[in-house]
């Protein structure tokens, strides 16, 4: 063989090896590991709500218990005096907020009002009431709210509690009517007549 | 790597001869023909949208985690080893990515659940979030190896317990990671 065919061979062997040599390098090292990842994802939409009032025993005057959604005073004045009798309950609303909110006390008369529309300031003296005042007061995880339902106007009032963060669990309302309350004087004989008030509760965005 | 060895042997069959024959003498040399099979893995293309979307993750009435929660499973095609492999399943809880901070008592800004990828072992390698140890999180097999690989995600639960119920957030994210890995 001469020496340009044992060159050309050498070169041949060579050019094999390097073919060869190739992929078993760093070239291939890398596919030695395959990976793939793949995100989960889902999202919880802000959202309040409210379950249904209970009562809670034990802290009841005057007052026997929730029936459906209303409160019912059992003696509302006295019957010698006919001046307010004291009154209050507490109720509990399991509820949550997932989000920063806001807690919205209303109460539709401000006060408890006669049923009747017909009965007001001038069908009566002004020796007789014909409106009762309260006291709404809310514990809502770590805030605390009031709305007095003072009975001066009978108009819509608020009362607006912002919460910095979501709450879950009991809200607490205490509804109280005080001794001899009226929106003339107190210990005022109340005029006859089936009173009330719709209070509502808002868990709402700020 | 297949096409550099077809090419050498080419160079080979069409010199060799050539060069032998012009010889008026015999003369013998020995020429060593190479070649290896690289060790390769490769992870195939998913198929099913890339994607495990779990949608709304609470109850809306009572604000606790939805107990049917689920996603379809994901698939691994073409995917392919050519030696004796390991499967290995990591994966991250699903967090609130907005609500960074630590949440309000009774609630949670995190998801855990189970990743599972099967039909590269007899038996799936499966990774829980949130456990300390997840042994079945890494599975061998012996052998080269193609064929499709199911992922899926299940056994969702609020991190922290079940009383508690998940912050508001537009986005929960976590990952579900599969690897093959060649073994020598």
């Amino acid at each position: 063989m001469t020496k340009r065919n044992n060159l050309l061979a050498v070169a041949l062997a060579t050019a094999v090896a390097v073919l060869a040599a190739q992929p078993a390098s760093a070239q291939v090292a890398a596919a030695r590991v395959a990976a793939r990842s793949m995100p989960v994802i889902g999202s919880t939409p802000q959202v309040c709500a409210m379950q249904r009032g209970r009562i809670q025993g034990g802290a009841l005057i005057n007052i026997n218990g929730l029936d459906g959604d209303t409160l019912r005073i059992l003696q509302l004045t006295d019957p010698q005096t006919l001046a307010a009798r004291a009154a209050s309950a507490t109720i509990s609303f399991e509820a949550f907020c997932n989000f920063p909110h806001r807690v919205r006390i209303e109460s539709q008369n401000n006060g408890l009002w006669p049923t009747d529309g017909r009965i007001s300031a001038s069908t009566t003296s002004t020796a007789f009431a014909y409106a009762l005042p309260y006291q709404a007061r809310l514990t809502w995880g770590d805030t605390n709210g009031r709305l007095d339902a003072n009975a001066k106007l009978r108009q819509i009032s608020e009362q607006r509690i912002d919460v910095n963060h979501a709450t879950a669990g009991d809200m607490l309302l205490r509804i109280e009517v005080t001794q001899g309350a009226s929106n003339t004087g107190v210990n005022a004989p109340l005029l006859a007549g089936a009173y009330g008030d719709t209070l509502r509760i808002f868990l709402e965005p700020r | 790597m297949r096409s550099s060895l077809v090419i050498a042997a080419a160079l080979l069959a069409g010199s060799l001869p050539g060069t032998a024959l012009a010889q008026s003498n015999t003369s013998t040399k020995n020429v060593g023909i190479v070649g290896t099979v690289p060790i390769i893995c490769a992870g195939g293309t998913l198929t099913g949208g890339n994607t495990f979307d779990v949608g709304v993750l609470i109850d809306t009435t009572t604000g606790f985690l939805r107990s049917e929660l689920s996603a379809p499973d994901q698939t691994l095609a073409g995917s392919y080893c050519s030696t004796r492999t390991t499967i290995n399943v990591v994966a991250t809880p699903m967090t609130a990515q907005n609500f960074t901070v630590t949440p309000p008592e009774g609630f949670s800004r995190q998801v855990d659940y189970t990743a599972t990828a099967s039909g590269w072992t007899t038996t799936p390698a499966s990774y829980r979030t949130g456990e300390a140890t997840n042994p079945a999180a890494t599975q061998s097999r012996n052998s080269a190896f193609t064929g499709p690989i199911t992922v899926g995600i299940g056994g969702f639960a609020t991190t922290g317990g079940s009383a508690l119920r998940l912050v508001a957030d537009t986005t929960y994210r976590g990952t579900v990671t599969v690897t093959l890995t060649a073994v020598d």
